[in-house]
């Protein structure tokens, strides 16, 4: 089977080809705000490395947040529209259990929201969700655990790491999503939307 | 030659199919127009979530109309600027991935041009020509000697003709989007206030921040002394003006390019005084006028595809890593 592994919401920008098991291209590296130009030529050569053409693919699998909201929907975009093109089935995937994926143990990852808010999801060594992936204040983060972050925060944290293998293994029989309905996950309203809810509250 | 125009630079998704630059094929339009009305005004974060939700649907709805598959299409045209950046990121993802699975050229439209080549699929533009364009959130005035080569001459130096529109709206108390509102209000007003003429000098340039205050201070100094706004006057009064100087700046730039072919084109091409008003000055001055049906004045997939033939035409390609621009000049 052939599979493409796509995330671009967090701070890297990740692109796997996986072919019967083996990876056979992958990219992790920071590239800054560059993510919407830098994504497709990314992608065009996981596809020429690996030695096959984007019809060969079997399976999709696309980070859809939380993260940047403009990094989730670039990715998710070509991701959509390739699965959609394609016909192909398209899993969606937490960035939380990505930044997870490469520890052996139970860790929360932990993304900056700003404000004194975090998104944060915990995951064991086989990547259940063990800690609810939620919107939250940092403050209300469970403690006594092993943090996994890009930023820094004043406790100490570890540095993401990306085991490709096992976030596919975990997610490659799931139900596949019809790309039309395929969403980002922001885990947080727009700025307007809160206003006007806290607004109509009041 | 089959273009598959995408256009999402605002609230609208819209994605169409066009031939040869001059005859629609397919076009669907998903307006987002209801929802930003909530707010007042279009909220960027919410068009860039909306577009997502959307894109592939509009593209397979517009192919299904056609019924066409993508092995049909010769190109993909995207408009990547100007706009609201996330907005026009989503059309532009969606396009080159597209152009990556089908190996197809991706041609890179300016949407000014969009608007312009929109009056293409009316009638096919001649040539030279002076457009106007004006819509929420563009005011220009653009000089063509032939197809595809654009020389912009005017432009506004603060808002856009159908922002001023819109906040002179809100003063009057009409819901968003007010543009439309006022115009059908100022019908059944009179020229009864005095607002000046803005940015009245020998440019091409406008200026419409200046007369949306005026409008404002005018309806803020009205009601302290306790007196009532006269609605449909204000609207007639801020509309007068408006038209006479996009009017006037427009057959000016037409004289002294002795330039016989006028076209309107953007949002506000819709408004039904500019229209009256450039009729009549187009007669009397036997200027070829050319304004589009309303469809195709508002933001649409098939103005991009249109234009994408003329930018294919003259050698315009773009490789995978094209980035959005929320600011882009015309060349």
């Amino acid at each position: 089977m052939k599979y493409l592994f796509v995330n671009s919401a967090t701070t890297n920008l990740e692109v796997a080809i996986l072919i019967d098991g083996k990876i056979t291209y992958l990219y992790d590296e920071n590239v800054g705000q560059n993510t919407s130009s830098k994504l497709m030529p990314t992608v065009e050569e996981a596809f020429k490395k690996s030695n096959i053409k984007p019809r060969d693919i079997d399976k999709v699998f696309v980070v859809n947040g939380p993260g940047s909201f403009t990094g989730i929907r670039v990715g998710l975009t070509v991701c959509k529209t390739l699965s959609w093109a394609l016909k192909i089935p398209v899993v969606p995937i937490s960035s939380l259990e990505v930044m997870a994926s490469g520890y052996d143990e139970n860790v929360i990852s932990l993304i900056d929201a700003r404000r004194g808010y975090v998104y944060a999801g915990g995951y064991d060594k086989d990547l259940n969700n063990i800690y609810k992936d939620r919107y939250t204040l940092l403050e209300n983060v469970e403690k006594n655990i092993k943090y996994v972050s890009y930023e820094s925060f004043s406790f100490s944290t570890a540095i993401p790491k990306l085991d490709v293998k096992k976030i596919i293994n975990k997610h490659k029989d799931e139900e596949e999503i019809n790309p039309h309905t395929l969403n980002p996950n922001y885990l947080k309203l727009t700025e307007a939307e809160e206003k006007r809810l806290n607004d109509k509250k009041s | 030659m089959y273009i598959l125009g995408i256009e999402s630079s605002c609230d609208e998704t819209s994605v169409s199919i066009v031939k040869n630059g001059t005859k629609e094929i397919s076009t669907v339009i998903l307006s987002q127009m209801d929802v930003h009305a909530y707010y007042g005004g279009v909220v960027p974060e919410i068009a860039s979530r909306m577009h997502v939700e959307n894109i592939t649907i509009v593209i397979e709805e517009t192919l299904k109309k056609a019924k066409m598959t993508m092995d049909d299409i010769d190109a993909i045209a995207i408009a990547y600027g100007p706009g609201l950046i996330g907005s026009l990121l989503v059309g532009l993802m969606a396009a080159k991935t597209l152009s990556f699975i089908y190996n197809k050229p991706l041609i890179p439209v300016h949407h000014i041009a969009g608007h312009i080549y929109a009056n293409n699929l009316v009638k096919e533009l001649e040539f030279p020509l002076i457009a106007l364009v004006v819509s929420g959130g563009h005011t220009q005035l653009v000089y063509m000697k032939e197809n595809y080569n654009f020389k912009v001459i005017g432009s506004t130096l603060d808002d856009a003709v159908g922002e001023a529109y819109d906040k002179v709206a809100r003063v009057i108390g009409l819901p968003y989007p007010g543009g439309p509102l006022v115009d059908k209000l100022s019908k059944k007003g009179m020229d009864t206030y005095n607002l000046p003429l803005p940015l009245n000098d020998k440019s091409y340039n406008f200026s419409f921040s200046g007369l949306k205050s005026s409008v404002i201070n005018l309806s803020h100094n009205e009601r302290q002394r306790g007196n009532e706004i006269i609605k449909e006057n204000l609207a007639c009064s801020f509309q007068n003006r408006v038209v006479e100087i996009l009017t006037k700046k427009t057959m000016k730039a037409l004289k002294d390019y002795k330039v016989k072919n006028l076209i309107i084109a953007g949002g506000v091409a819709a408004n039904r005084g500019l229209r009256k008003s450039m009729e009549k000055e187009s007669e009397k001055n036997d200027i070829n006028l050319t304004i589009p049906e309303i469809k195709y004045c508002t933001d649409n997939g098939a103005m991009i595809a249109a234009a994408g033939y003329y930018a294919y035409l003259r050698g315009d390609r773009a490789d995978l890593d094209l980035n959005a621009k929320a600011t882009l000049e015309m060349k």
